[in-house]
């Protein structure tokens, strides 16, 4: 493993990966899909994660967005230790600590924009009056303010995927987690997309890890893991 | 706290079922199919029964009835063969009758035979029975204000020739004309119309009741020239001294007859064995009801696999944005009550405008049971098949759920 000499991040760790193992059993075939990944994500940083296809950079996003387990290894959170959590609290902290960004979207069918960005809402403690008025700011952020009744199949990509980012923010998280979020979009609305991110990183201070195969969007990060057959290659900072 | 509140779940719960019209419309479906067969083909086995029950209630409470015959086989059903309707009990077994009961009851003789009567140019065959007056008060058969009288003691005493109408009778003879007074003829010979009974209506398969002529017992011995007996009825003083009455008729009878010669029975009787008929029809409408119901059920399963894909990732992304799994289960379950609710009070409706309807021209009535079991059954099969795939994907980790095929 090859590291790049560069300043040490002063600002505290929230996120740090201990060893992470994920076993996918297919028939009688074992597959590591990670085979040991450490990794330490320090407050207000941009990090790109990136790597051929198939070498585990959606499966390593999942295990960060908590929405799947190590097989073994330790995911901690702001310094605890995550596999012991409850299903409940673990629920929580997607709630309200995590926002994810899914290539594909992963909007309710039929649902206004609206409604698909205040989803969240639904299960934390803001109240029933307050959840709009929180919707319509996040859209309005996203540049989606003529569009709240727009159902996503009266969106385009890049427009459904800002309804699905205005969803990750709605909570305030404080790390954002996007998989390929550009993948699935036009060079244009991808290109959107990523400032929208430099701006939430540069303006907000907020941690944002992203998965992308493409070198040169991974260039635009802080710092870029590269990650090839479930194990992280080559670490580069700026 | 729960969260989501109820109110959030059951709006959550709403946008989903009216944004989902052709789900919605294929599960309630379902229900209301189930809801509305099982409620109109009871209705119609409940209603035959009751109709029945009521109609022997018009004939007369407490009362024992003596004819010749083997009416009843072992079993307590009808008896079949050959049934000789012959009169053939005696004036004296009325006397010995009355004797041997007492107090405890009143013995009047039936003797029914069917002749011409005629009133003017209108011509018609139909039963004379021969009574006495003890006839229009047991067997409910007094004629109501302004429609004459029964005949009296006097009457049967002088036999005198005069008559007393049944309500279908008296129409095709009269129509709307006044009968009371006018002189009909039966069997050749002049009578005195001097009441009309009010309808009764028919029982399901015996006489027309309805179509008799009463005329006194002494009388219709004069035009038939018969002194035989057909049967008697006995009025019993108490429902509780039934058993008592039947018991000693048939001992004074044995004494004179051989014991399947003649048949003592009670309208409970003859009631048990016309309902042990509807009991069977009733397992078998029953019987298509469940099947009803069942066809709904797998209707109601069918749509709920079929959009358990859609489903499931919608349950994989609800639990990535921070839904437990509480949530998700209370949010399906009250879905699906909201749908079997719905389903089945549609389908309620439907039993029950259906059942009005049939009952224009069948006797049809709704019960509290049938409502509360197709409802049920077909809401817990909405209920069941609407939270289980929930509950399973509700388990799966989100992105299993996410990634769903
Ligand atoms: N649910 C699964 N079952 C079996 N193998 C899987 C599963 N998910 C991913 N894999 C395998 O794990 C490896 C990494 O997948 P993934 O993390 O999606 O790669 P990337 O996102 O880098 O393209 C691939 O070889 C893939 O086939
Ligand atoms: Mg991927």
């Amino acid at each position: 493993m090859i590291k790049s000499l560069s300043k040490p991040n002063k600002a505290p760790v929230v996120l740090q990966l201990k060893d992470i193992v994920k076993t996918y059993n297919s028939g009688n075939v074992q597959f590591n899909a990670l085979d040991g990944v450490n990794l330490s994500i320090h407050k207000g940083e941009f990090v790109s994660i990136t790597g051929p296809s198939g070498s585990g950079k959606s499966t390593l996003m999942h295990i960060i967005g908590l929405l799947d387990i190590p097989t073994s290894g330790q995911v901690l959170l702001e310094g605890k230790d995550i596999s012991h959590f409850k299903e409940h609290q673990l629920a929580q902290i997607r709630n309200v600590t995590l926002g994810f960004v899914f290539q594909q979207f992963n909007l309710l069918p039929k649902t206004s924009a609206l409604e698909n960005a205040i989803l969240p809402l639904l299960y934390s403690d803001v109240p029933a009056s307050q959840r709009h008025q929180k919707g319509i700011e996040m859209l309005t952020k996203v540049g989606l303010e003529s569009k709240l009744k727009n159902t996503p199949a009266q969106l385009s990509g890049g427009q459904q995927q800002r309804v699905a980012i205005a969803r990750a923010l709605i909570n305030d998280p404080k790390i954002i987690l996007a998989d390929e979020p550009t993948g699935n979009l036009d060079s244009k609305s991808g290109r959107d997309v990523m400032d929208f991110f430099h701006q939430l990183h540069q303006k907000e201070g907020r941690t944002i890890i992203f998965v992308t195969h493409d070198r040169e969007l991974a260039n635009e990060a802080d710092r870029i893991v590269i990650i090839k057959d479930g194990k992280i290659e080559i670490e580069t900072k700026k | 706290m729960l969260k989501p509140s109820l109110e959030d779940l059951i709006k959550s719960a709403l946008r989903s079922i009216l944004k989902n019209k052709g789900r919605t419309i294929l599960t309630s479906l379902g229900i209301i199919i189930g809801v509305t067969s099982v409620i109109l083909l009871t209705s119609i086995g409940t209603g035959l029964q009751s109709y029945i029950n009521d109609q022997f209630d018009k004939l007369g409470s407490n009362l024992v009835y003596v004819a010749p015959g083997k009416i009843f086989n072992e079993s307590g059903g009808f008896a079949s063969g050959e049934q000789s309707f012959t009169n053939f009990f005696k004036q004296s077994d009325i006397r010995k009758l009355q004797r041997g009961l007492g107090d405890l009851a009143i013995v009047f003789p039936a003797n029914e035979s069917t002749l011409k009567i005629k009133f003017g140019k209108k011509e018609e065959l139909t039963s004379i029975v021969g009574t006495t007056p003890e006839w229009a008060i047991y067997r409910n058969s007094t004629p109501p204000e302004g429609q004459g009288s029964f005949f009296t003691k006097e009457d049967v005493s002088k036999q005198n020739k005069v008559a007393v109408l049944g309500f279908s009778i008296a129409d095709k003879l009269f129509g709307t004309r006044n009968p009371i007074g006018k002189e009909v003829t039966i069997d050749g010979k002049n009578f005195k119309v001097i009441g009309v009974v009010d309808k009764k209506g028919g029982t399901m398969g015996g006489p027309d009741i309805d179509a008799y002529v009463y005329i006194p017992s002494s009388t219709f011995k004069d035009i038939t020239g018969k002194d035989d007996i057909m049967s008697f009825s006995i009025k019993v003083n108490n429902a509780d001294n039934i058993e008592a009455v039947k018991r000693q008729t048939k001992r004074i009878l044995l004494e004179d007859y051989d014991k399947d010669a003649f048949t003592v029975f009670d309208s409970s009787q003859l009631l048990s064995s016309i309902n042990s008929i509807i009991g069977i029809l009733t397992v078998g409408l029953t019987g298509i009801a469940a099947i009803s119901l069942v066809v709904g059920g797998i209707g109601i399963m069918n749509i709920m696999l079929v959009t358990v894909s859609e489903r499931t990732r919608e349950i994989g992304l609800r639990k990535a944005i921070g839904a437990y799994p509480r949530a998700i289960l209370l949010q399906f379950l009250i879905e699906a009550i909201i749908l079997s609710c719905f389903g089945g009070i549609i389908g309620i409706t439907f039993g029950f405008l259906g059942s009005l309807a049939i009952n224009t021209f069948f006797p049809a009535k709704v019960t509290l049971n049938s409502v509360l079991l197709a409802f049920g059954v077909s809401s817990a099969v909405g209920v069941i098949f609407g939270v289980m795939p929930a509950r399973r994907a509700s388990k799966l980790s989100p992105i299993e759920a996410l990634r769903y095929e």
